[in-house]
């Protein structure tokens, strides 16, 4: 079922209809039929892996609190007269017996996504060794398409299970209530990624209809729409064309190019967001925000913070963390702060969890080496950033640069911006080559644009249709824009929200308008969004 | 409590950690200063923070830091 749909809006419609008509209590039984039902639209046979990571996460969780309670009946009772030895020793045994359970549900679950996502590439480089020995490619068994979601689901119910294991969260008796949990439709196919803790009350427990949801949740609704629909949308072919033909293009145009899918995505994306957090805001549910205005960041490191927060905040919770805590970790922090200084023995540990971070998360975007020299990219100016603190602050100092005034920050998000945008298409063009190909593109294409047919030679100037609809994409994002600098203080809403209500409805009836009069056309060029492929 | 006041004044010496309640959450303490943090409240009070423990909640002040100590000092004993 495609989000930009008009049977999408019909489900949205029934699906909201039945939540505010069911008794509280049962609501949460109407969002898993809903989620199961919308799953099912793009591929029923896929449910079955939806099902198996649901419940062998609830079995695993299960287990492991019965374990847990075990324990406590047991230090409780039976096992007070126990020496502090022998309590220590049966402590131990179960957290042994935790720790398998967790394993095995871990490893499980992993290896779903990793034979989907991964097998493929590891069996393409193991034949590019083989060739080299002149011996007979091997043939891959697993060649189906990934489950809609997969590293999605897979990443909140691994975070959920290690949650449970740490004892942070209680496990969820119901296993339906789990399975609604991994499944729920708004954020089951392109995150956020949510915690249980945070999410699954939210989910289980009733909510009323009122006006102040409806309003706000339609108004973000909507605004996702026109994102999705007439700014990326009409960006998407234009932006295939700079991949497909920038050899061609002279650096200005293909410069333009870069910046063009830097705002594509983030229009594909963070619209995404908009549509899914505007629903679940109408039903008094809200979901982890991924976007926080990401390319005003001032570096690369706070970027991250900024764009796709759920991806980041999973990444440093289960796996950074558990890095950079770990004991091997820190006894090379301990041997290189003897040797080397306090500060290298401070920034060693932090640095070795970072490279595995951004790798992680480069081939967590796809499984080929694009993403991972992406995620190593990334990796390496925050990294970079760290260490060369001091050198920056040395020369801000010799610049005699104000660190909050305002030329020098908005430098600093302009430069992480550029540095941002030229990453981010490295991946996209095709092979690794042709996105070092584009970069160059931008610095040795020195033929000179003359007019805006040559500067712009990724639009469809044949069609005025297609021309039409890019000036109109532009004129949307400069419209993105300015919400994004008037949030900086507040949310819009909370500023039209003052405005008389003829006014409110003409602006609303607006968006509407240019989505039905250029977005729907620009949704059969435009496709289906960019993270759903992840 | 002096100790970990110690530690924390060497990442930021200008915060007031007696009634500061946002380390995190205010972003005086990013992800790279607790780990350095973690390092040394290790080494002082001899105890291993374990991932279980790494949540911003339980970094947002000294106080609570200080009562995530004493939480896992009982849970080692």
């Amino acid at each position: 079922m495609q989000i930009t749909s008009l049977v999408f809006v019909l489900f949205l419609c029934a699906v909201l209809a039945a939540y505010f008509l069911a008794p509280k209590k049962w609501q949460w039984v109407v969002l898993l039929a809903a989620s199961l039902a919308f799953y099912c639209t793009y591929d029923v046979r896929h449910l079955a892996f939806v099902l198996f990571t649901s419940f062998s996460t609830w079995g695993a969780t299960m287990a492991m609190a019965r374990l847990d309670a075990a324990q406590k009946r047991y230090l409780g009772g039976e096992g007070k007269a126990l020496s502090r030895e022998d309590k220590a020793a049966y402590r131990a045994g179960v957290k042994k017996r935790k720790k398998r359970i967790m394993l095995l549900a871990l490893l499980a679950n992993l290896s779903i996504l990793l034979v989907f996502k991964y097998f493929h590439f590891a069996l393409e480089q193991v034949n590019r060794v083989l060739s080299i020995f002149r011996a007979g490619p091997l043939r891959d068994p697993f060649r189906f398409l990934a489950p809609l979601g997969l590293s999605f689901y897979t990443f909140q119910m691994l975070g959920y299970l290690l949650d449970s294991y740490w004892g942070n969260v209680a496990a969820e008796r119901n296993p339906l209530k789990t399975l609604l949990f991994c499944s729920f439709f708004p954020q089951m196919t392109q995150g956020p990624i949510s915690e249980f803790g945070q999410l699954s009350e939210q989910l289980f427990t009733g909510h009323g209809f009122t006006y102040r949801n409806w309003s706000w949740g339609s108004q973000r609704l909507v605004w996702g729409l026109f994102k999705k629909m007439v700014v990326a949308d009409a960006f998407a072919p234009a932006v295939q064309r700079v991949f497909a033909q920038y050899g061609s293009y002279s650096g200005a145009s293909a410069f333009l190019g870069i910046l063009l899918y830097a705002v594509q995505i983030y229009a594909d994306f963070s619209g995404y967001m908009d549509i899914m957090c505007g629903l679940c805001e109408i039903m008094g549910i809200r979901l982890t925000e991924n976007f926080d205005r990401p390319y005003f960041s001032k570096s690369v490191a706070e970027y991250w913070r900024r764009w796709h927060i759920s991806l980041g905040a999973w990444f440093k919770r289960y796996v950074y963390y558990p890095i950079g805590v770990s004991k091997w970790n820190r006894a090379l922090g301990r041997s290189a702060r003897a040797r080397f200084g306090k500060r290298f023995g401070d920034m060693l540990p932090a640095s070795v969890a970072l490279v595995v971070v951004w790798l992680a998360t480069g081939l967590w975007h796809g499984a080929n080496w694009g993403y991972a020299v992406w995620g190593l990219l990334n990796g390496l100016f925050i990294i970079l950033g760290l260490w060369l603190e001091p050198v920056w602050a040395a020369c801000r100092a010799k610049l005699r640069v104000r660190e909050d005034s305002r030329p020098w920050r908005t430098f600093q998000a302009l430069r992480t911006f550029l540095l941002v945008a030229f990453i981010k298409v490295l991946p996209e063009v095709g092979s690794l080559r042709d996105g070092m190909g584009l970069w160059r593109r931008v610095f040795t294409g020195r033929s000179l644009p003359r007019g805006l047919r040559q500067l712009l030679p990724f639009v469809d100037w044949s069609s005025s249709f297609t021309a039409i609809h890019f000036f109109v994409a532009c004129a949307g994002t400069a419209a993105m824009l300015a919400v994004s600098l008037l949030q900086r203080r507040r949310p819009v809403r909370s500023l039209t929200e003052k405005w008389p209500m003829p006014l409110r409805a003409l602006l609303f009836a607006g968006v509407i308008l240019l989505i039905a009069v250029f977005g729907v056309q620009n949704t059969w060029m435009g496709g289906g969004f960019l993270y759903a492929q992840f | 409590m002096d100790e970990l006041i110690a530690i924390l004044q060497d990442i930021d010496p200008d915060v007031d950690y007696e009634t500061e309640e946002n380390l995190v959450d205010g972003k005086v303490l990013d992800s790279l200063s607790i780990l350095q943090m973690i390092g040394e409240i290790c080494d002082t009070f001899d105890i291993t923070i374990g991932p279980k423990w790494m949540r911003n909640e339980n970094f947002n002040s000294a106080r609570k830091i200080w009562a995530m100590i004493q939480a896992i000092r009982q849970e080692e004993e």
